[in-house]
């Protein structure tokens, strides 16, 4: 049967200090919020990229000498690398009465033309250093304006007021599950996804955020940058991964937003060096993108770090909600936010709310298949138990075994994940010779958590995992173990990419 | 003094055995190993290494990629002609 359930604030109340929680305001745009963080943390450090600090007055100053160029009520394109220009740009845009088209700078040629004229763009911002990428565009559509993002107009031009159901930003999504499609975010959903961000930690304004996700991602760009100067706090750009704790070292960030592969490494790399790879001043980790494991949440805890696990979506400017008590319930992904109303039918999440999207650009198919009843379908499959929200699987994965059972793989997996030695494990239905289905395990080993073990260390993972297998109900055993000698296929976003063996 | 050649592998094997997820990496580690096909190394266990090695040797790559190194043979000697 199905399940409404409704979101209140309130709710997060209790995590946070009063003064604080107080402080968490709504704006109905971008524009509106930004005029708000000009006047209030003018003389702050908002940006620090390549050496060098902007402070938010700068950056709009800056932005007033960009917008000009851009004209109004355009879908400005946006590509460029992790960088100010990056910020300036898209700031630019966004409120100056323009659709910000984040594109992802590691496009090739072709597909940079390609979705520029899918998404429908009017113009194209570009950095010089990605400026062998427009190849294809200049001689397919020389139409199309060109800006370079360095280029500055000769007068400013102040932010312009917009309406909360205005389009604000188109970003990509699909690329694990199928083709990629451009999803349209309002002001109203890119603010509900900002302000969403403050919810569940003590320390939430003037912090010190460090970016290494890319900028052409939800999580990079709403979470991290957008809730970084909504709450009046220096986001510092990391240019390259490899310099991630270098940079660590110098700037000493209170938050960092990660994806778990990232996180796993930083405590890989801190155990092996026996200190503290990611700095003195560390308060919390922002985990999410894909599933965020248990044991890391314990590990980092052990650190006097705290590492919160959310769960979101492109469609829903990346926040559906975050949990404010991992240590106590490592398991959920939290508390659903404010101004969301969720419904669970058949185990399969469906939202509606202030933060879901206005549908795929010019996917009318696309877009008419996400919906049903106006509710967004999320294809996950959850529980809620007690207010909290669990993933237990992606419908999309459900395995049908000949005996009609039906097989979660994510919520086998979990299982399986419980021993600290355990990094990653994948559940799958495999063909064999002779026609028949079984379901197969995959596992990837945490080494460092496998030291002490004597004799042969595979056997010794095998017979282990033979042990939890032997405690699952019967229909969701697996009849092969196979441990691997190296990682699973991952995706851009680090997510594993599923097998599919068996259509 | 510079360090010796073998003196670098042995460091970098003991990085590969905490970047790699394969128990039995290092009896796959011969010179000219190749670190994607051979050593299963990804682009997240790259980037483990390519820190390590920074962290304990004390030197900083140029810019890097997981595709900049093929084989096992390739790191050592960047990492020499950086020491030299």
């Amino acid at each position: 049967m199905d399940k409404i359930y409704t979101t209140d604030r309130e709710n997060f109340r209790k995590y946070t200090d009063n003064e604080t929680f107080d402080k968490i305001v709504s704006y109905g745009t971008v524009g509106e919020m930004w005029k708000d963080c000009i006047n209030k943390y003018a003389a702050l450090t908002a940006i620090e990229d390549d050496g060098k600090k902007y402070t938010y007055g700068q950056l709009e100053e800056d932005a007033s000498y960009f917008r000009p160029l851009l004209g109004e009520g355009k879908r400005a394109a946006v590509l460029c690398p992790n960088s100010y220009e990056f910020v300036k740009a898209y700031l630019a845009a966004v409120t100056s009465g323009n659709t910000a088209v984040i594109l992802p700078p590691q496009l090739p040629a072709d597909a940079v033309y390609g979705c520029c004229m899918k998404l429908g763009a009017n113009e194209l911002i570009y950095h010089p250093a990605l400026e062998e990428k427009l190849a294809t565009v200049k001689t397919a559509a020389p139409q199309l304006p060109l800006i370079n993002v360095m280029a500055k107009a000769d007068k400013p031009e102040g932010v312009k007021d917009s309406q909360p159901d205005d389009p604000c930003a188109v970003m990509f999504t699909g690329g694990t599950t199928g083709r990629s499609k451009g999803a349209l975010l309002s002001h109203r959903a890119v603010m509900e996804g900002t302000v969403n961000g403050c919810y569940g930690y003590k320390e939430v304004f003037n912090q010190r955020y460090l970016l290494v996700l890319p900028l052409s991602h939800v999580f990079g760009l709403i979470r991290n940058l957008m809730t970084s100067l909504y709450t009046g706090s220096a986001l510092y750009i990391c240019r390259n991964n490899k310099d991630m704790f270098r940079d660590i070292a110098l700037f000493r960030p209170t938050v960092l937003v990660l994806v778990p592969a990232l996180a796993e490494m930083a405590l890989m790399l801190s155990y092996k060096f026996g200190k503290n790879m990611l700095g003195p001043d560390l308060k919390y980790i922002i985990c999410g993108a894909a599933a965020v494991s248990p044991y890391l949440i314990r590990e980092y805890y052990k650190t006097g770090v705290l590492l919160l696990a959310g769960y979101g979506l492109t469609e829903s400017a990346n926040l559906v909600s975050g949990n404010p008590d991992s240590i106590g319930k490592p398991e959920s992904v939290g508390i659903p936010f404010p101004n969301q109303t969720l419904r669970v039918v058949d185990g399969e999440l469906w939202l509606k709310g202030d933060n879901m999207m206005d549908g795929y650009v010019n996917e009318p198919e696309e877009s008419k298949a996400a919906y049903e009843d106006g509710w967004f379908k999320t294809g996950d499959l959850v529980r809620i138990d007690d207010g909290f929200l669990y993933i237990t699987g992606r419908s999309k994965e459900i395995i049908v075994l000949s005996n009609g059972e039906n097989v979660s793989p994510a919520e086998v997996e979990a299982r399986f994940n419980a021993p600290s030695f355990i990094q990653d494990s994948q559940v799958f239905e495999d063909v064999l010779p002779n026609g028949g289905h079984i379901l197969a395990l995959e596992v990837v080993p945490r080494m460092p958590e496998l030291k002490g073990v004597e004799g042969n260390v595979k056997e010794y993972i095998i017979s282990e995992l033979e042990k939890i297998n032997k405690e699952l109900p019967p229909y969701q055993r697996v009849s092969r173990i196979e441990v691997r000698d190296t990682d699973f296929e991952r995706t851009p976003s680090m997510k594993i990419v599923r097998y599919r063996k068996c259509k | 003094m510079q360090m010796r050649r073998e003196e670098i592998a042995d460091k970098l094997k003991d990085i590969l055995l905490s970047a790699s997820d394969d128990p039995d990496v290092l009896d796959k580690c011969t010179e000219d190993a190749k670190l994607q096909t051979d050593l299963g190394l990804t682009s997240v266990n790259m980037l483990y290494t390519v820190i390590a090695i920074e962290e304990t040797f004390d030197i900083r790559f140029d810019d890097v990629t997981v595709t900049s190194f093929d084989t096992f043979k390739d790191v050592i000697n960047y990492i020499e002609k950086k020491l030299a």
